[in-house]
């Protein structure tokens, strides 16, 4: 094993402290002096309709207000990876809580009194809030033109329907793979939709000056793809990428939700209606819940045919995605998972029908996972129930049957290396898997839950990273990367990496947020990718230094390059134990020679990565040929539930989550995201539901009715584990792990209620409501 | 955050000048205590106000008091308040259990309690305690003061007896004679602070009364007196706590809605009934425990 010097080992938040003291310039901390305006949003109150007529006449009179917009003045579309969304609703709105018109106004105040006075008058058309409703025939259908809508090659949408998009994944011969089970099981699953709930909700400031620049301040995971949207969309404005610069201060919490562009599209339209003035954009709590991505709805069925010894032989699942009014992200959520519905299991014939449905409901979008949550609910449980029904330890079951380096993938590709197997017995070992647990209180019962989970990035296969590395005069960094640290410690990280390639401390590199005008490209904060894909730009930023500063040494004392090495900031020889040359003694100022004369100059670094073998060009009917996925990441969790039979209220005593990290960069911010992430999976499954009444009106857009835990809710212990089976072509060997320790909890708490109980719920969240109200007719029956 | 409804404002400095200000402005003005519930509800546009008078600086509220015999907790008394009071605490643990259990920290450091007993919603976490201890409730107007009782002041949800021209001066209470006890218990959909799904305060003395009272599970909360009948006189039995619970099913009417359906709600009310009971009368003999962890957390 190699030894490393800073890598794998637990280094301090580079951003703590100043997070901690407040120091941190968040998007909506920076001071725009008296040229400020702020924006209030217009938003419709009705789920479908036909817009008749806006009247801002009276907005228009209200002192203090400087403008008021609708879609009239801009009828620009934009989105991802589908071209279905416009700045404002044009002749249409398409949910409740869509932007219709803004005011623009002196003071916050001002703007939503204007708001309150602009008048729309809608012709309301059938609302389509069920995603089964919206495939059904002669359902009412959002997108006429959906047709004409630019998208990615890999995306199927069916014009005249409400599919905007179905991955087919066919592998095998899935006939037959039914008819050599022993048995084959079908169930049903269904997940609501969820809210991020990130603390800072979304803002964004636009500014454009009259140099023809158009900057927008945004709390935002990306950066560069928010600019190149902004790009895109105002291009008939005449602006370019290099007339859009996008800055992306420190952010009070993502998940996803800050992924692509929602409302930020909004401040940076309106800005350029406002020539030398700032625009600013900020949601309220409830239009937080309402108008950003939220993450879809889902109805999954399952089929699952196995044999006597446990082998799994044939699996068809079926996805329903209730994506949303518009699906220009979300769209992508369906096709991530329509390629990884077999879950980490080595299934030989498959057919997997993942589809993308228009709904009149807000966005559906990047959230934490992806899809695989959603996913994996309707998986584990069924593969927990199945084994139980042949018989069968759900463990051993699982460990017969778990996907291996070299097993084919739903798509045909070659499973990485993995150490899915090591995180099984691990957490088995840790959870205490064959201890009996008894409650000593009459009125409680304990049960025991298992669940494995994968992901692979979603993303396309162009998707890169870049780096820049300057030297400084005392041989301290400054690392700039576009990567946002969203809490997940990817700054810390960089500089780690950084700081192992050059020999210099991490506390002597500096990473700052970015600057589309001076940092360098950087797909998105997205995927659990950053650390695998920005870290390999940044190993190879820092090797561009570490190379020009050892071929500067080797051109300056004829030493050879091979036997230099870079350890505690100096130039150090294999050879000459005496030679040390401290780099802060050249990296900017050069070497001077004996005629006073200097060689070499400052040190920049500069580093790129894409996963060349990387292609999106399967077959569109079976999925088979491309390389979609450029890894998986595996793991298992297991956890003890304790539940009282009346109440239904559940308490995890213990839950143990093993996750194979490849190589953990830093340690201790992998058991952070496995604490945070077990969490707020356990959240999504206890408490948390997006509640709408028949006119498709969120019901609980707020924490009074939206529970997300507190720090009462914390399980009492949590047992975080690190496998480290390394990724060939990571830093250092590692890969991604931020999103996945979320993934197995909906599952492990459902079969943990059956372990207890004997009750099977299938539809999520699993509130103490549901759980007591099962039992109750469960024990009368 | 913006407010775009516009009002009037005034913070007195003594309880004169507020009832004169209440006068002036007869039905248009709104008091405003902690605010923890008028400034979120004018900020969503749920209340518009002309007049807001802001009672925080009053300073001639009369003083409270708290003894085993009696309590006295004027219009200032906080949530946190009654939190830290550890006599309060020992001689109402009901009371003190409610207060606990309203919203967090940061709103209970604000929130008053007379505040909360005006808002009069049907979740009302303090209103079981307050029922089952035969509170009365002070006001005060311009032609003088006025006592009411808890069970007058509930009318519907949101509306109380007390009159726009009325401020509260406070609440309070004579302890029963006898020995006695009580417990809250509340039903959430999580440990953090929530609005009860359900909530159920029991009181219990030595000489075998019981006084019951539900919340959040009707239009006001309300004592439930036709099953105390059943228990009042008898030692708690097995028999006795059945024979109680089966009545549960026709003394609450709850509602469906986002917290929890009405068949949970009926369903916890019989499970907080015997476990309440069973809970209130190990109090009663000196057993000490966390009342948050009878219904699961």
């Amino acid at each position: 094993m190699t030894d490393y010097r800073y890598i794998g080992k637990s280094i301090t938040r580079i951003d703590g402290r100043e997070k901690i003291s407040g120091a941190a310039v968040y998007t909506d901390d920076i001071d725009f002096g008296a040229n400020l305006l702020y924006a209030e949003i217009v938003s419709s109150t009705v789920a479908h309709a036909l817009i008749l007529n806006i009247d801002t006449s009276e907005a228009e009179k209200l002192e203090g207000v400087v403008k008021v917009f609708t879609g009239k003045d801009f009828p620009y579309k934009f989105g991802l990876y589908m071209k279905d969304r416009y700045i404002f609703a044009q002749d249409k709105v398409r949910f409740y809580g869509e932007q219709v018109a803004a005011v623009v106004a002196r003071t916050p105040q001002i703007a939503k009194m204007g708001a309150e006075l602009v008048k729309v008058e809608y012709q309301e058309l059938p609302a389509v809030l069920d995603q089964m409703e919206a495939l059904a025939e002669g359902a009412t259908i959002l997108h006429p033109d959906l047709g004409d809508y630019p998208h990615v090659p890999w995306f199927f949408p069916k014009p005249g329907t409400n599919v905007a998009h179905w991955r087919k994944t066919r592998r095998g011969d899935l006939e037959n793979g039914f008819a050599e089970a022993d048995h084959i099981y079908e169930e049903t699953y269904e997940v609501p939709r969820y809210a991020h709930c990130a603390i800072e909700t979304h803002v964004a400031i636009g500014k454009f000056d009259y140099s023809g620049r158009l900057t927008v301040w945004s709390s935002s995971q990306s950066p560069h793809t928010q600019r190149n949207l902004f790009a895109e969309a105002l291009a008939p404005m005449g602006l370019s990428q290099k007339d859009i610069r996008v800055i992306t201060p420190h952010v009070g919490g993502g998940f996803g939700g800050k992924a692509g562009v929602t409302m930020e599209i909004l401040p940076a339209a309106l800005a350029t209606k406002l020539r030398g003035y700032a625009v600013k954009l900020r949601w309220t709590r409830e239009q937080e819940f309402i108008n950003t991505y939220q993450r879809l709805g889902v109805v999954a069925k399952l089929k699952l045919g196995v044999k006597k010894d446990g082998t799994i032989t044939a699996l068809d699942h079926k996805i329903y995605w209730d994506a949303g009014a518009y699906v220009e992200y979300g769209a992508n959520v369906v096709n991530a998972v329509g390629l990884s519905a077999i879950g980490p299991y080595r299934i030989p014939n498959v057919s997997i029908d993942s589809v993308c449905i228009y709904t009149n409901l807000p966005p559906g979008g990047a959230y934490r996972g992806f899809g695989y949550s959603e996913m994996l609910f309707g998986l584990e449980s069924h593969i927990t129930t199945i084994a139980r029904q042949i018989g069968m330890d759900e463990i051993e079951f699982r460990r017969k049957n778990a996907i291996l380096e070299g097993d084919k993938t739903a798509y045909g590709a070659a499973m990485n290396p993995n150490g899915l197997l090591e995180a099984i017995d691990k957490v088995t070992k840790a959870i205490e898997w064959d201890k009996e647990y008894k409650s000593t209180d009459p009125n409680k019962v304990i049960g025991k839950g298992f669940s494995l989970f994968w992901k692979a990035p979603a993303m396309p296969p162009n998707a890169s990273s870049s780096a820049f590395l300057k030297f400084n005069e005392d041989a301290s960094i400054n690392l700039i990367i576009s990567g946002m640290d969203i809490g997940q410690g990817y700054q810390t990280v960089m500089a780690q990496i950084a700081a192992e390639v050059l020999g210099v401390d991490p506390s002597k590199i500096r990473v700052e947020t970015p600057d589309t005008d001076r940092n360098p490209y950087e797909w998105q904060t997205v995927a659990s990718h950053i650390t695998w894909s920005s870290g390999n730009a940044v190993k190879k930023a820092a090797i561009d230094a570490r190379d020009q500063i050892l071929a500067l040494v080797e051109r300056v004392y004829h030493m050879s390059q091979d036997s230099l090495y870079l350890e505690d900031e100096a130039v150090k020889c294999h050879n000459q134990a005496s030679f040390n040359l401290p780099l802060r003694s050249f990296v900017v100022e050069g070497i001077a020679t004996k005629d006073g004369s200097y060689r070499g100059g400052p040190i920049n670094g500069r580093g790129m990565f894409m996963p060349e073998f990387s292609s999106a060009s399967g077959d569109p009917d079976t999925s088979q040929g491309g390389h979609p996925n450029v890894h998986y990441t595996v793991g298992a969790g297991a956890l003890i539930l304790e539940i009282d039979k009346d109440t239904g209220k559940m308490k995890v005593l213990k839950a143990a989550e093993a996750i194979d990290a490849g190589k953990a960069l830093n340690p201790d911010l992998i058991k952070g995201q496995i604490t945070g992430g077990l969490l707020q999976g356990l959240a999504t499954v206890l408490y948390e539901d997006m509640r709408y009444d028949d006119k498709g009106r969120l019901l609980n857009p707020n924490f009074t009715d939206y529970k997300i835990p507190t720090a009462m809710d914390v399980p009492d212990e949590i047992i975080p584990i690190i496998i480290e089976v390394p990724q060939p072509d990571g830093p250092y060997g590692a890969r991604g792990v931020g999103e996945h320790t979320m993934l197995p909890a909906a599952p492990m708490i459902a079969n943990a209620v059956e372990n207890a109980l004997g009750i099977r719920i299938r539809s999520m969240p699993i509130t103490a409501e549901k759980v007591a109200m099962a039992y109750k007719k469960h024990r009368e029956q | 955050m913006a407010f775009s409804h516009s009002f009037e404002y005034f913070r007195p400095g003594t309880l004169a000048e507020a009832l004169s200000l209440l006068d002036q402005y007869k039905g248009d003005a709104r008091l405003l205590a902690g605010g923890t519930d008028l400034a979120v509800h004018i900020k969503e546009n749920m209340a518009t106000p002309p007049v807001v008078i802001d009672v925080k600086r009053v300073t001639d509220f009369p003083g409270s008091r708290v003894s085993p015999k009696a309590l006295y907790l004027n219009a200032s008394t906080t949530f946190s308040d009654i939190v830290n009071h550890a006599d309060l605490r020992k001689a109402y643990p009901m009371l003190w259990e409610a207060a606990r259990s309203v919203a967090s920290v940061g709103i209970r450091n604000r929130a008053t309690l007379a505040g909360n007993i005006c808002s009069a919603v049907p979740s009302l976490d303090v209103a079981p305690a307050l029922l089952c201890y035969d509170a009365i409730v002070h006001v005060a107007s311009s032609s003088g003061t006025r006592e009411i009782s808890i069970h007058d002041w509930f009318i519907s949800p949101r509306k109380t007896a007390c009159l726009g021209t009325e401020i509260m001066l406070g609440i309070s209470i004579t302890a029963p004679a006898v020995k006695h006890s009580g417990i809250y218990l509340k039903q959430g959909r999580y440990r953090g602070e929530d609005l009860a799904q359900a909530g159920l305060g029991v009181l219990i003395t030595s000489d075998l009364q019981y006084r019951l009272a539900y919340c959040a599970v009707g239009p006001i909360p309300f004592r439930a007196r036709a099953i105390e009948a059943v228990l009042n006189g008898k030692v708690l039995t097995a028999e006795l706590i059945s024979s109680a619970k089966a009545m549960v099913q026709d003394t609450v009417h709850p509602i469906t809605d986002i917290r929890s359906s009405k068949e949970y709600r009926l369903h916890i009310c019989e499970v907080m009934l015997e476990r309440g009971l069973k809970a209130v009368e190990q109090r009663l003999n000196g057993a000490e425990f966390d009342s948050a962890e009878i219904l699961g957390g």
